[in-house]
């Protein structure tokens, strides 16, 4: 059975093999008991895992890390990188800096929200030319929002 | 007497007084904005009072509501927590006027010490030192930031920007560079006008690889006042405490005697009564400055409470009552840590995180203790500090209270929302902090490019292998079926969010 998730990184396509009653992937083996997962490492180590799913995202945690794995249908593509910046949170806007049309270099603040009583600099993550803003001063985004948008300058 | 304890705060700190309140025998009551309804807080109160409004400043910042609040409950005493109101001496004198009792220190207490440009000027004259620096009365932005920029050259780079009233990292700017000035006076600025309706800065030296020590100290209305020894807070990220312990890890008898005796001073010279910390700062010199006095209960009194074994809330309702104080001579005893789980991704820059508690599972055991506000099934919004729960442990030594809380760390499940417990659990294998000679910088030297979690192939692919397999298996559908087999029945919630597993 094959599935695909990501995380931080690029898609990862994992490829499930069924062998008696245990599940592996990479030289890991996970069993089913009664309610619990069991995951025994490549290492030989025992952990008992705990998994949660909202939304297309699988929690996990194992041996003290916790991960989150976004599950992609077979087939989608990868969600296209533009350079657009997003709310990180839910937020307000404080203060725009830029101007569509203005260059910006790599690290500059374009804009500073508030979420949480706490103010959150949005900087560019590259040198470019903006080519939209989304958003004023006062104005609430959710997390994720595009923010402004920059083209690239190489 | 009879007293009702009304407490006007949320969360966390909510439930710790709430809870006291109870072993004491006291009634209480709970005020809650629309947002918090059915927060565990609620369910531990006798009564609780909605609170109208749509923002903090109408409802947990609303002296005239929450009073009101006291009054039809028949509350006749109000605890403030911390944070919000607790500070607020025109707050403090509204309950007393309104013939309540406050279960704090007097307002002109908490007037003296929670400006904190007043406090400095108080303590010069106690004779307790202050950080060399500058205060800035200037109302005006124009002429603030003038005169504040003449201060930063005379005090000299590198500064910290301070808010007046600010307290929480809010407010607060370190700046290096006379170039980056106005941009960060600007913005300590704004946000402290933002959280504290006043916009006033004033400037300290940076005094860097410095520790954070705080005194604890109590004092009742018979005269007595006691310090319960020290705290060390030094491990911070943005201004915010993250990792807190007692005994300080390099504390000396002699430097307590001398740093409790500073503190005892600095709470007789405003006539305090009641709970409250000293703030110091130790410098690599041996020195100790005076930062400020916060004037109620703190995040992390839990870690001196587990050394001393005095309970600092139930103090505090004693006191408030007009008993004397219960503690006797201070006896410190094994060593306690206290991390705060945060909502965040110490990933990204310590972002705040949002999501649905789906599991939230802390860890048990001896010498473990958790003080929190949520449970699972929570949700965690934006509407409020991050702060998910305090983990505190404590062993027969440091050693081993460090060895805790790896262990508890790495038993903490929470699922569903980002939280920083990787991050502390790494933090607890840092050699400064396993050596005790962290300072206010210890993060940024340890990780100056941000943090990021340490992990390897194996454990990566195991958690793919789990989320893959639990998919496969159908897990997070095993729940909508439970549901719909009771169909009619109102569903429990531990039904309706059981998404997880197992």
């Amino acid at each position: 059975m094959q599935h695909r998730f990501v995380g931080t990184g690029d898609p990862v396509e994992v490829n499930l093999v069924k062998e008696g009653g245990a599940w592996t992937y990479e030289g890991q083996r996970l069993e089913q008991y009664g309610e619990r997962l069991k995951v025994t490492l490549a290492d030989g180590s025992v952990h008992l895992a705990h998994a949660a799913k909202t939304g297309d995202v699988w929690w996990v945690h194992l041996n003290g890390h916790t991960f989150r794995w976004e599950r992609m249908e077979a087939g989608a593509s990868t969600k296209a990188k533009d350079g657009g910046l997003t709310a990180p949170m839910p937020g307000k806007v404080l203060e725009v800096f830029v101007e569509v049309g203005q260059t910006v270099i790599a690290g500059e603040a374009l804009m500073v929200l508030e979420a949480m009583k706490m103010e959150h600099r949005i900087v560019a993550t590259s040198d470019g030319l903006v080519t939209a803003v989304h958003f004023k001063a006062n104005d609430q985004v959710s997390q994720g929002a595009p923010l402004l948008s920059i083209e690239e300058i190489n | 007497m009879c007293i009702n304890v009304l407490v006007a705060n949320r969360g966390e700190i909510a439930c710790r007084v709430l809870r006291a309140c109870k072993e004491a025998g006291l009634g209480t009551v709970a005020v809650c904005a629309a947002n918090d309804e059915g927060s565990l807080f609620t369910e531990l109160a006798d009564r609780v009072v909605m609170l109208q409004g749509d923002t903090i400043a109408t409802t947990y910042l609303d002296q005239t509501q929450i009073i009101e609040a006291a009054r039809s409950s028949g509350a006749t005493a109000i605890h403030p927590g911390f944070g919000f109101l607790s500070e607020r001496a025109d707050f403090a004198r509204a309950v007393a006027d309104a013939g309540l009792i406050w279960i704090g220190p007097s307002p002109e207490a908490i007037e003296k010490m929670g400006d904190k440009m007043t406090a400095r000027q108080t303590m010069r004259a106690a004779g307790v030192p202050v950080i060399p620096g500058e205060e800035v009365e200037e109302i005006d932005e124009t002429a603030a930031l003038e005169a504040l920029r003449l201060a930063a050259e005379r005090v000299g780079y590198p500064l910290l920007l301070k808010a007046s009233s600010g307290g929480g990292g809010k407010g607060m700017r370190a700046v290096n560079d006379p170039a980056d000035f106005e941009q960060a006076a600007l913005g300590a600025r704004r946000e402290a006008v933002a959280a504290f309706g006043d916009g006033r800065i004033y400037i300290e030296r940076l005094l860097s690889g410095s520790k954070h020590i705080e005194i604890q100290v109590l004092a009742d209305a018979h005269g007595r006042t006691v310090h319960l020894g020290e705290r060390e807070c030094s491990v911070q990220r943005r201004h915010q405490k993250v990792f807190e312990e007692a005994p300080g890890p390099t504390m000396t008898p002699a430097l307590r005697e001398a740093m409790g005796s500073a503190a005892v001073a600095a709470a007789k010279a405003v006539n305090y009564v009641g709970a409250g910390t000293v703030e110091f700062l130790l410098a690599t010199s041996g020195e100790f400055f005076f930062l400020e006095m916060n004037t109620r209960i703190q995040v992390e009194h839990p870690v001196t409470e587990l050394v001393t074994g005095v309970d600092i809330v139930r103090e505090q309702l004693r006191i408030a009552g007009g008993e004397a104080m219960s503690c006797g001579d201070l006896l410190i005893r094994g060593h306690a840590i206290e991390v705060r789980l945060y909502a965040e991704d110490a990933a990204n820059g310590f972002l705040p995180a949002v999501g649905p508690l789906l599991v939230f599972r802390p860890p048990e055991g001896p010498g473990i203790r958790l003080d929190t506000g949520v449970r699972e099934g929570d949700d965690v919004t934006p509407n409020y500090d991050p702060m998910l729960a305090k983990l505190i442990v404590w062993a027969p030594s440091r050693h081993e209270a460090l060895q805790k809380m790896r262990r508890a760390l790495d038993e903490f499940v929470v699922l569903g929302t980002t939280t920083n417990i990787r991050f502390l659990r790494e933090l607890c294998d840092v050699p400064a902090v396993i050596s005790g000679t962290t300072t206010t910088t210890t993060i940024d030297d340890e990780w100056p490019n941000g943090w990021s979690p340490a992990t390897n192939e194996d454990l990566v692919a195991a958690s793919l292998l789990t989320a893959s397999a639990a998919e496969s298996l159908g897990l997070h559908q095993r729940t909508k079926a439970g549901a719909s087999s009771e169909a009619g029945e109102a569903p429990s919630p531990f039904q309706t969010i059981t998404r997880r597993f197992p």
